[in-house]
């Protein structure tokens, strides 16, 4: 314990007897070190917004339209098939068992005006009030329009959070009136704040509308998507159940294939995680690189340095130092400068995530990340200094005292 | 009192591109506690083989070494460490003080070596240095003394462990002669007070400050002569000059 106390010491002032070099050397494990912990700064940030977006997506609903959300099919091959229908939607609550809600969704984009205000560019969406259950959605004022409403196509509106700040900067939107293009729709209800989806679109600059109302004023045909919720200990079963019965509903003989998708949360999970491994294996790749380039400077300046103190490894040598405190002198010396940069790395990457936290996207540091980094470092220092050390430590003596 | 040291057929051969070189060729050698012995022989004599053998920082080919006992001929990269430390204080030509210490860190450097607690070590420094009378100047570094002044060191440097014997290669080498001068007078001091003292030297005036020199040609001991006109006075005592 002692001897290693004292070889830390002579470690601690060889560095300090050799301040820039010893700082300029360990740039590349600080480099390396940056890499390491801000690619898992970012990993870890990209990991909690995308939990944050998938919980728009419930993991027991399934969502049942045209296309696969990731499919690799010909896009004509798609837009030959036959459009969605809204009785698909009382079918299939009848005939499946697992079905616990389904509301059909049909959208468009349009702007809403009121008096001089206009909000462009929204998603409005037709939809039925069981879409309160299959969409994670809450209402922050007002009311979601009633089964009533959507029947007989009362012209009412839920808007979405930022639409109703938009329109209605700090008064209470609830019975005003809106106009998209010449219908004047009454407000009954604002939606929660809900932030973005996957950082791209976001869910608060949209409004709801009952279908009735949607189908009578724009349109009965196009895009149609049908969000099932089935009972969520049986959703490989539901999914079964209802490919049945959609491919009944559609009149496909046995040997045609599907002309309609059933889309899940677990589809985006699927292509987060390929995106993922892509990233953190480039990640990986880069960092690994960077850090070993680190260590190629750090073994190279502690070749130099024991070269240079060839003699002073003699003298030591000469007043009975052992070759193993010779060879812990050195590797303490490397050990150092990659703690050092280690910890520097670290405390500059924590700075990042900040910054990143508040200006891109959410990020920490994560405490296992940090430890990480300092374990990573050492080990560089470590393999990095073992080569050099040991040189110094099988220095003979009379050769090293002889050395100019 | 048993022997100090004792080399018996001792060889050291070399091989250089081949050829053998017979460095020592059948050294017997016995040295006593408390001898002041120079070493003198013409470069390429293997003087300085004979020293690096005698400060066990080698290992002879052939022949044994016993040092107070110990069998100096068998010991390992680790052992040859300990003895170094614990007998034997080197005083070199160059000083070989370390630059970025001061004179006390310097001195205390072995004692870090035989792993003495930090006060202890201090202590014992500053003892050191009182011995070579510099503690005046102990914080300073080697760059701020005198060429006299590092030797100085450096020979508390060698005391600090309290060494069994001090080896000295050419100490006054670098010295104008002033300087020199002082260096040998420190060395007839610690001589007085106990030390056993091994000049190597090719100087024929400082190896007149030993009571015993010794000179080597062509590996083996010439010469063994008692100089009964020692410049370090001190009450003539028989010598064992015999191997």
């Amino acid at each position: 314990m002692f001897a290693y106390i004292e070889s830390l010491r002579m470690a601690l002032s060889a560095i300090w007897g050799n301040k820039l070099r010893a700082a300029l050397t360990t740039l590349g494990i600080i480099i390396g070190i940056l890499a390491v912990t801000l690619m898992g700064t970012l990993i870890s940030g990209l990991d909690r917004s995308f939990e944050k977006s998938m919980s728009f997506l419930g993991r027991d609903v399934l969502y049942i339209a045209k296309h696969e959300w990731f499919g690799e099919q010909e896009w004509w091959e798609i837009r030959n098939r036959p459009d969605l229908k809204v009785a698909y939607v009382e079918k299939l609550k009848s005939q499946s068992k697992y079905v616990k809600a389904a509301a059909p969704v049909t959208m468009r984009t349009v702007n809403i005006t009121r008096e001089d205000e206009m909000a462009m560019g929204i998603n409005i969406a037709g939809t039925t009030p069981e879409y309160m259950q299959t969409a994670f959605l809450n209402i922050e004022s007002g009311r979601f329009f009633t089964e009533g409403e959507d029947r007989s196509g009362t012209r009412v509106i839920v808007i979405g959070y930022d639409v109703a700040n938009a329109l209605f900067e700090n008064e209470n939107p609830i019975g005003e009136k809106v106009k998209i293009g010449n219908y004047v729709f009454r407000v009954v209800g604002v939606t929660e704040k809900q932030g973005k989806f996957l950082g791209l679109f976001s869910m608060d600059n949209r409004a709801l509308i009952p279908l009735g109302t949607y189908q009578r004023l724009f349109s009965r045909r196009g895009w149609m998507r049908l969000d099932i919720k089935v009972d969520e200990n049986h959703i490989a079963d539901a999914k079964d159940e209802i490919t049945a019965i959609m491919r009944n509903l559609r009149g496909l003989h046995p040997e045609e294939k599907n002309d309609f998708a059933i889309n899940q949360q677990d589809a985006f999970r699927q292509q987060y995680q390929t995106m993922k491994i892509a990233i953190g294996g480039t990640g990986i790749f880069i960092t690994v690189l960077s850090l070993v380039v680190g260590g190629i400077g750090i073994m190279n300046i502690m070749f130099v340095s024991v070269k240079e103190r060839t003699r002073e490894i003699g003298v030591r040598k000469a007043i009975g130092a052992t070759p193993s405190s010779i060879m812990r002198q050195f590797l303490f010396e490397a050990l150092l400068i990659c703690l050092f940069g280690g910890f520097v790395g670290m405390v500059m990457a924590l700075g990042g995530s900040i910054l990143i936290d508040k200006y891109i996207f959410p990020s920490t540091l994560p405490v296992s990340l940090a430890i990480t980094a300092l374990v990573l470092s050492s080990v560089v220092g470590l393999i990095a200094g073992l080569a050099p050390s040991f040189r110094a430590a099988r220095l003979d003596p009379i050769e090293a005292l002889r050395y100019e | 009192m048993a022997d100090l040291i004792k080399l018996s057929g001792l060889k050291r051969y070399y091989d250089v591109g081949g050829e053998i070189v017979k460095a020592l060729d059948g050294v017997d050698l016995v040295i006593n506690h408390n001898e002041y012995i120079s070493i003198m022989g013409p470069s390429g004599s293997g003087k300085s083989t004979m020293m690096n053998m005698i400060g066990c920082l080698d290992t002879p080919t052939e022949g044994t070494y016993e040092f107070e006992g110990e069998q100096v001929h068998e010991m390992d990269d680790n052992q040859l460490a300990s003895i170094r430390n614990r007998k034997i204080g080197f005083v070199f030509q160059t000083f070989n003080l370390l630059p970025k210490l001061t004179a006390l860190r310097n001195v205390e450097l072995p004692l870090v070596y035989a792993n003495i607690p930090r006060d202890e070590r201090l202590e014992h420094a500053k003892i050191a240095l009182e011995k070579v009378d510099l503690t005046d100047r102990m914080h300073h570094k080697p760059n701020e003394l005198s060429g006299g002044q590092r030797q100085r060191v450096a020979i508390a440097r060698a005391l600090a462990t309290n060494p069994s014997i001090i080896l000295a290669d050419e100490p006054t080498g670098n010295l104008d002669s002033k300087s020199g001068g002082e260096i040998m007078e420190v060395f007839d001091a610690l001589f007085k007070e106990g030390n056993t003292i091994i000049l190597v030297t090719h100087e024929a005036y400082i190896a007149k400050h030993a009571h015993r020199t010794i000179h080597i040609l062509d590996g083996c001991i010439e010469e063994d002569i008692v100089n009964h006109k020692s410049k370090a006075r001190k009450k003539p005592r028989k010598q064992k000059a015999t191997a």
